[in-house]
């Protein structure tokens, strides 16, 4: 217990960011000190009140602070494909209890930083709007932040254009800022999520956990894997449990280091996230690329987590 | 029927084993050779493909293309192909002529004579097919396929995110993947596949023939340079390529959408291969996905074994 880690949990709820959080919140090694939201799964507006929802249902008490209102240069982009119009479709959730924050994103992270005796872990699971911008305005803070473990990116082409994933997409200016920040970076890309698949069977484990706050998570799947089985996927992909599980458990991920930048200005690569696999250039390695998975284990993991709101 | 086909290439050590792969088979009327800038200079690489089919004991004509891409500056591959572009090869020079024709007239000429027929396989910067395509327009429909050495869905072996033929004229290359033109994209997915062990070489080079021992020097040299890059083989791209167009089985491919990118700062000259097919865009080009590598190493080593000279 005594070695819990200090996190900043950065998301855009989002059915996987709502597993996410979920996620974090039952694991005891982690401290939770804020969650902060950002465009991109929806509008910021739905976002914030996903959040405060699921984290209200959860029973979770924690400060929630509401973020960016849109990428750093670009529109935003949404993706009500995936996560309908709410952002968050499928289980019918009551009303918040929880409060959003006084205080916004940015100030609240320089702030929790800045009075972390720890090092601070973001978990980033959206657009990077919110740590770019904490950046931007709190450089000093880049020295107190031991990792950021984000879901984004890919080696392998896009799932949003044939480039780009979409939370690279949705902001590439900020993914660069951090990127080329100095600050360790985890990339779940789809390299990784892909294979972190979870299968119906698996669903119905979940379902079949005696608490309501699991029943809403195999809720949220049903929806989910609608979508993905569209694209020809077996399961649905858990894009963003996987930048918690792996600062939970690193040893259930294979990771290598690359140079890894952002296209901003590609007529069909903007988002691309161009890591350097051949090094055929001589920049420092800057991220841990995760290539695989160790994909019963992660999804035991999730299983386990979801049996602590019994 | 024979198949007739155009060379293009930019001969360069790998260019020269294909070369060879091809020239003397009885199945193609192989109506030009038509060298690019791109491993080397025009001057350079139109010499060695002079050089190279003389030779081979072949009579086909060579016809110079393109001296630089379109609108980029030449970048040459002079650590790989050294000074001349065929490294410590020499050979003994041709006293043909070049022919009469440029390589874009050539291309023009021969896609109008066969109509729908022509095939050309392309090693280099696809420099001299833009320039053909820009000029007659028409003979869009009057190519059969192209079948092409460059690219990768995955990372390139040039910038991070761009393998160096489509990276040395990424303008031409968006030309050529725009065309309409049915394209075969033989890219690093499948040419870093496409190694040639060192057993293999030594057994090329027991032939003793001219062009087997030359063909095995160059496969030699190049299982150095491709150790230190980690392989375990000599990676043999062009080949592979020629491989393709002598008998397509040799790779599986997937039909994909590829968009080229010239305007980006980190990803110039990438292929962009909608893998995920997220574009619904239609598809323009039969990637290269998966090669079978025995089948490759027949091919060559039956082109090598051919020559008594």
């Amino acid at each position: 217990m005594q070695d819990r880690r200090p996190i900043i949990m950065d998301c855009d709820p989002g059915h996987d960011d709502a597993i996410a959080l979920l996620m974090a919140f039952a694991c005891d090694c982690l401290d939770i000190r804020l969650v902060t939201t950002v465009g991109g799964n929806q509008t910021p507006d739905k976002t914030i009140n996903n959040a405060l929802k699921v984290l209200s249902y959860a029973g979770v008490g924690v400060e929630v602070a509401a973020g960016a209102s849109q990428p750093l240069m670009r529109d935003l982009i949404t993706a009500p494909e995936v996560h309908g119009e709410s952002g968050l479709e499928g289980p019918v959730l009551p009303p918040a209890t929880l409060k959003k924050s006084e205080r916004n994103a940015i100030t609240a992270m320089a702030n929790v930083i800045s009075k972390s005796e720890k090092k601070v872990t973001i978990i980033s699971t959206g657009p990077l709007t919110n740590t770019a911008t904490l950046l931007l305005s709190h450089p000093e803070a880049a020295d107190k932040i031991e990792r950021i473990s984000l879901m984004g990116g890919s080696c392998i082409g896009g799932n949003w254009t044939p480039a780009a994933e979409f939370n690279i997409l949705v902001d590439p200016e900020a993914a660069g800022i951090v990127f080329n920040s100095g600050i360790p970076i985890t990339m779940c890309g789809l390299d990784v999520t892909h294979k972190a698949q979870i299968y119906k069977n698996e669903i119905e484990i979940i379902r079949n956990i005696d608490n309501k706050v699991a029943k809403m998570v195999a809720e949220l799947l049903d929806y989910f894997e609608l979508f993905h089985k569209k694209f020809g996927f077996e399961g649905s992909p858990m894009h963003d449990p996987c930048a918690v599980a792996y600062i939970i458990n690193p040893n259930l991920f294979i990771t290598k280091a690359y140079h890894v930048d952002i296209e901003t200005q590609g007529e069909f690569t903007t988002g691309a996230t161009v890591a350097d696999m051949r090094y055929a250039s001589n920049k420092e390695k800057n991220v841990d690329v995760a290539l695989d998975i160790d994909r019963e284990a992660f999804i035991q993991l999730l299983i386990e987590c979801m049996t602590y709101y019994s | 029927m024979k198949k007739p086909i155009i060379i293009d290439c930019d001969p360069g050590l790998d260019d020269a084993i294909a070369i060879f792969m091809i020239i003397n088979n009885s199945k193609f009327d192989i109506r030009a050779v038509t060298p690019v800038a791109g491993n080397q200079t025009v001057d350079k690489t139109s010499r060695n493909a002079l050089n190279l089919i003389d030779f081979a004991g072949a009579d086909v004509p060579v016809a110079i293309g393109a001296a630089k891409p379109l609108f980029k500056k030449l970048v040459t591959a002079e650590h790989v192909h050294g000074k001349t572009g065929l490294g410590d090869i020499s050979l003994p020079g041709s006293h043909k002529e070049f022919s009469e024709l440029n390589a874009f007239e050539m291309i023009h000429q021969e896609a109008e004579k066969f109509e729908r027929n022509l095939e050309i396989v392309a090693l280099g910067p696809l420099t001299n097919i833009a320039v053909t395509l820009l000029k007659y327009p028409d003979i869009k429909e009057k190519i059969k396929r192209i079948t092409l050495m460059g690219g990768s869905c995955g990372c390139g072996n040039d910038t991070p995110a761009a393998e160096f033929n489509i990276y040395a004229d990424s303008d031409a290359a968006k030309i050529v993947f725009d065309s309409g033109i049915p394209i075969t994209m033989v890219g690093l997915d499948v040419t870093h596949k496409a190694l040639v062990y060192e057993e293999e070489i030594n057994e090329i080079s027991a032939y003793k023939n001219k062009i087997s021992e030359v063909a095995a020097k160059i496969l030699t040299n190049s299982l150095k340079f491709c150790r230190k890059h980690g392989f375990d083989g000599s990676v043999m791209h062009d080949p592979l390529a020629m491989a393709c167009v002598i008998d397509e089985t040799v790779i599986s491919t997937e039909s994909l959408r590829v968009d080229i990118e010239t305007k980006g700062i980190l990803t110039n000259g990438k292929t962009v291969a909608d893998v995920f097919r997220v574009t619904g865009k239609k598809a323009n080009a039969d990637v290269g996905i998966d090669i079978n590598r025995e089948k490759f190493i027949k091919i060559l080593k039956k082109a090598m074994m051919n020559y008594d000279i």
